[in-house]
């Protein structure tokens, strides 16, 4: 399995994962910093810390080292930087959740100490269980993908509360948070299959066959349909995203992207025209100051949080974030641009692309074509949940009420975003080598008739 | 944990606390550095080569998130100029260490440095908190306005807002205190000062001549537009807004800015408007004015001269002023040729004066500002055609005819600057420039003369002023709210004219006894302080 004698073994493995530990290491080391400044806030509130405030912290570092000693283990070969990246982007949510009161005063909620660390343990044991080319079973039944996708918001129109026109799911889950990895995976798996129609393009001016497009764009319009039944816009911008990425990364064909990008055009006009909540939004972003008290409170106190914080911020613990209403989900970057003022900003902002960076480094460099779709598209996926978010509350664009992946308070989302990580990670990891020990022979029968399909067709 | 709490409330703290915050930002770098120096060993070697584009698309990702953090930037670290989101934070920010409640908003001063407007710290409730204080009460009330948290701002330091706030540099050394005060982390902007061309003891004599009555006076150079007064009353006093003027239901209208944004009949003053219009066509002959008066049709009442009505209040018989020239129509302010001047020249000929002399408009007095405090231009509508008793009544400036002071004032400046009105200043900083030419020079030359005239013996000769040669003319307006308004147009010294004035008391009578002293008497200050 390993390439060489000298990482045979847990202590060869342990040696080989030595940078990820390092990181893991500071990254914590960080947090904790942070955190002790943090819980210098207490007292001075009146409040004084007991044992149980330490909980989140030892939460996330023990879920983290467990993730490590997973992959250790199981002798992960793959990428070593997303692990710690995401551990200081989780630890940068944790320090802005505890400042927005999320663990404090309530009956322990297992959601807020539980989810991260859960979450880290699940990406590890999703990484080690599809590595070594594992991943591809996933390709088997790209139908399948599509209509788990279905199903998902079926069960969400379903069970969900209508709300002002939405559809929210109750309590803790949101099913069709999902849709962002069962989507990447149908897409993944279906343009794999038919990379070479796809990119067949023909006419004086180049346009796609439509005949291998027809099932894409059948279901994604079923999507749409869908999702703008319960008005869950962001989903709808964050698959159309994914999608056109893929086909043009798949078929090494930009086009796409330019008629995607013509497409898109179209779809916000008639969005605009004929959503009343997309109408106000945009207003909101264009003109903040029409309604200050009212449509446009929470991004003027997020900016006014921010003004407050300046460069350099007043640090954990002097701040007030709490006059951002509901800052704890979609508004999270403006409570650490205020604690952590300008600086703090562009610090986040670059974890996030370098978790982004690592993404496109494992699509890029991916042995199997469905990998580096499928770690394209999760690259998508985050791309665009973290541009909107940030944009959103930068009013750099439209407010699109997303959460900021791994930071913001939540349970679906952060568990998806994991899991989506979980297989980025388990692409990285590569393929069986060619030659073989004679040991589970079937395995690798399926593994190798897979490489010879995928060979094929490049 | 006791030992944790007894830390977290001991006096080093605070110290402690901002070496954790460093601290914390320099492991996060390190971190990065960290991922850097270890690019070696997480290449993934042992996968494929990479393919291209993918780092294309992650440039492209760099590209936009930079953009947006240069566009949070603006926000975050340049808020300042933006004065909605500033006014935003001061009104509804509860918190204390918010820059934006401790801006030292820029100080206004007068052309000789006399200051007019500044910001002092002041408690409220155990917190202190910035305010804007006017040494000068209600006389500036308008002109330089107020900057409150509740009520937002008006005049000036509505204009300037940007500016006094801090505004967007636009010097390398203002790119570099900001800078500074960000790293820095001082927490006190400073806006920028300004300095404005009103004269505060000029401006206070015109307030207190005012005194009780309503009214306005407005003083500008004729040659370069500096504004020295503005003055409305009545007025408020801006260190103590109170929320009832702002219910628009006050009775005496004191937050309309009289000088600028009043409409009024202007009476007799008008008539420097139609003999400017008569002179630039040529007119030179005489008409006939007699006692009974002039009239367009038997169905409406006769227009005649004041004389006429003072003659029969006293019993006794007067014969009309007969043929006169233009120069003693106007001297003398005979309603009756200037009524039949305007109607002999007809509709069109007037419509073209009333543009050239910019009515219907509004003329930016801070034009540099990214919002301009305006005054307003009377109102002239088109007299319809048909209806010539209205044209005579217009020409009288009365009936349809509406005027503010400051336009007034400017067309007074235009005589007295060769027929050229001159861009209107509330800015030293502002360069002069001309606005606009109302009249032709010789048109000009010939009227300023006049208007000496009208002083030295006409009308105005109440006035009159041994060593001050006051130009000027009298308008007595009537109007359906009650008493005639009084009103004094004029420049000094009429041979090298510096100061030209607008002064208007609301029904106050004839102009030669309520405005026409209060211009003699700034004119006569003005003159004592070297700006005569």
């Amino acid at each position: 399995m390993s390439r060489s004698a000298a990482s045979e073994g847990f202590a060869g493995h342990w040696q080989q994962r030595a940078p990820e530990r390092r990181l893991l290491f500071w990254a914590l080391v960080t947090i904790t910093l942070g955190y002790t400044m943090l819980l210098g806030a207490g007292p001075k509130d009146g409040y004084l810390i007991r044992s149980i405030d330490l909980l989140p912290l030892i939460g996330l570092a023990a879920g983290y080292g467990a993730a490590h000693l997973l992959l250790v283990a199981s002798g992960f070969r793959g990428d070593q930087v997303l692990l710690p990246a995401t551990a200081f982007l989780c630890g940068a949510g944790v320090l802005a959740q505890y400042r927005m009161g999320v663990f404090i005063g309530e009956p322990l909620s297992m959601t807020g100490y539980a989810v991260m660390p859960a979450g880290a343990l699940l990406m590890a044991a999703g990484a080690a269980m599809a590595k070594n080319g594992r991943y591809r079973l996933l390709a088997r039944w790209p139908w399948g993908w599509a209509l788990l996708s279905v199903a998902l918001i079926g069960v969400l129109l379903v069970t969900g509360q209508r709300f002002r026109g939405g559809v929210y799911a109750v309590g803790f889950v949101t099913p069709t948070e999902l849709l962002k990895l069962t989507v990447v995976l149908f897409a993944a798996a279906y343009i794999d299959l038919n990379a070479k129609a796809l990119a067949n393009w023909r006419g004086p001016i180049p346009f796609p066959r439509l005949r291998p497009l027809w099932p894409l764009i059948g279901f994604f319009v079923l999507l749409l349909g869908l999702l703008l039944l319960q008005r869950d816009l962001g989903m709808v911008v964050i698959l159309a995203m994914a999608l056109l990425s893929m086909l043009a990364a798949g078929t090494r064909r930009a086009g796409y992207l330019v008629y995607g990008g013509f497409a898109a055009a179209g779809a916000a006009y008639l969005g605009y025209r004929f959503f009343d909540h997309v109408q106000s939004r945009v207003e909101t972003w264009l003109e903040p100051f029409r309604d200050p008290t009212g449509s446009s409170w929470q991004i003027l106190q997020g900016f006014t949080g921010m003004y407050s914080g300046g460069l350099w911020g007043e640090g954990f613990s002097q701040a007030r974030p709490r006059y951002t209403p509901i800052a704890e989900s979609d508004f999270i970057y403006a409570v650490i641009a205020e604690e952590l003022g300008f600086a703090g900003g562009v610090l986040l902002a670059a974890f996030f692309l370098l978790l982004l960076a690592r993404l496109l480094l494992i699509a890029a460099r991916a042995r199997s074509a469905f990998g580096m779709l499928a770690a394209s598209g999760v690259a998508a996926v985050f791309a665009t949940q973290i541009f909107l978010n940030l944009g959103g509350v930068t009013k750099f664009v439209p407010l699109t009420g997303l959460t900021l992946p791994f930071v913001s308070h939540g349970g679906s989302s952060l568990l998806t975003a994991f899991a989506s990580l979980g297989l980025a990670l388990a692409i990285s990891d590569g393929e069986p080598a060619r030659k073989k020990k004679k040991r589970s022979a079937s395995k690798r029968g399926t593994a190798a008739t897979a490489t010879a399909r995928g060979a094929a067709r490049r | 944990m006791d030992l944790l709490n007894a830390l977290f409330q001991s006096a080093p703290w605070p110290t402690l606390r901002a070496g954790l915050h460093v601290a914390f930002m320099l492991a996060a770098l390190y971190l990065l550095k960290q991922v850097f120096s270890l690019r070696a060993a997480t290449a993934l070697r042992h996968l494929a080569k990479p393919r291209s584009g993918f780092g294309v698309a992650f440039a492209g990702l760099v590209l936009l998130f930079a953009a947006m953090l240069a566009y949070q930037a603006t926000w975050q670290l340049s808020g300042t100029s933006r004065p909605d989101f500033v006014a935003f934070m001061q009104l509804h920010d509860r918190r204390q260490f918010n820059p934006a409640h401790w801006i030292e908003r820029g100080r206004l001063f007068d052309h000789t440095g006399e200051l007019l407007a500044e910001s002092r710290d002041f408690a409220r409730g155990g917190e202190t908190a910035v305010r804007r204080h006017y040494p000068y009460g209600p006389v500036f009330a308008h002109a330089v306005g107020y900057a409150h948290p509740r009520y937002g701002t008006a005049g000036m330091e509505a204009a300037a807002n940007v500016s006094l706030n801090g505004g967007r540099p636009d010097s390398l050394a203002e790119w570099g205190e900001l800078g500074r005060r960000l790293i820095t982390r001082d927490k006190r902007p400073r806006g920028r000062d300004l300095t404005l061309t009103l004269d505060a003891a000029l401006q206070q004599a015109a307030y207190r001549a005012l005194g009780e009555r309503a009214g306005a006076v407005v003083m500008l150079r004729p040659d370069d537009g500096a504004i020295r007064v503005l003055a409305s009353t009545p007025a408020f006093d801006p260190n103590r807004l109170q929320a009832e003027l702002f219910s628009g239901r006050d009775p005496r209208s004191r937050l309309l800015n009289r000088a600028t944004h009043g409409l009024y009949p202007p009476g007799s003053v008008f008539k420097v408007v139609l003999a400017a219009q008569a002179l630039d066509a040529g007119f030179s002959s005489r008409l006939d004015c007699p006692a009974d008066g002039y009239t367009t049709s038997p169905r409406y009442r006769k227009i005649r001269d004041h004389e006429y009505y003072s003659a029969r209040g006293a019993g006794r018989d007067w014969q009309g002023h007969g043929r006169i020239g233009l120069d003693r129509a106007l001297i003398k302010s005979s309603n009756v040729f200037f009524a039949k001047l305007g109607v002999g020249y007809g509709h069109d000929a007037f419509g073209r004066t009333a543009d050239r002399f910019l009515f219907n408009r509004t003329i930016a007095l801070t034009a540099s500002l990214s919002k301009a405090q305006v005054m307003r231009t009377g109102r002239i509508p088109r007299i319809a055609a048909s209806d010539r008793y209205g044209l005579a009544q217009a020409a009288i400036g009365q009936g349809a005819v509406l005027a503010t002071p400051a336009q007034m004032a400017l067309i007074a400046a235009a005589v007295a600057n060769g027929g050229v009105a001159p861009q209107p200043r509330l800015l030293v900083a502002e360069p002069p420039r001309p606005l606009a030419r109302l009249m032709n020079a010789d048109t000009a030359s010939r009227l300023a003369s006049m208007m000496r005239r009208v002083v030295s013996e006409g009308t105005g000769r109440v006035i009159e002023t041994p060593g001050l040669a006051i130009a000027g003319k009298t308008g007595t307006a009537e109007n359906p709210r009650g008493d005639a308004h009084s009103w004094f147009i004029g420049f000094a010294p009429a041979g090298r004219p510096t100061l030209a004035v607008a002064v208007l008391v609301e029904h106050a009578g004839y102009g030669s006894a309520a405005a026409a002293p209060i211009a003699r008497d700034l004119l006569l200050l003005a003159r004592e302080r070297g700006l005569l």
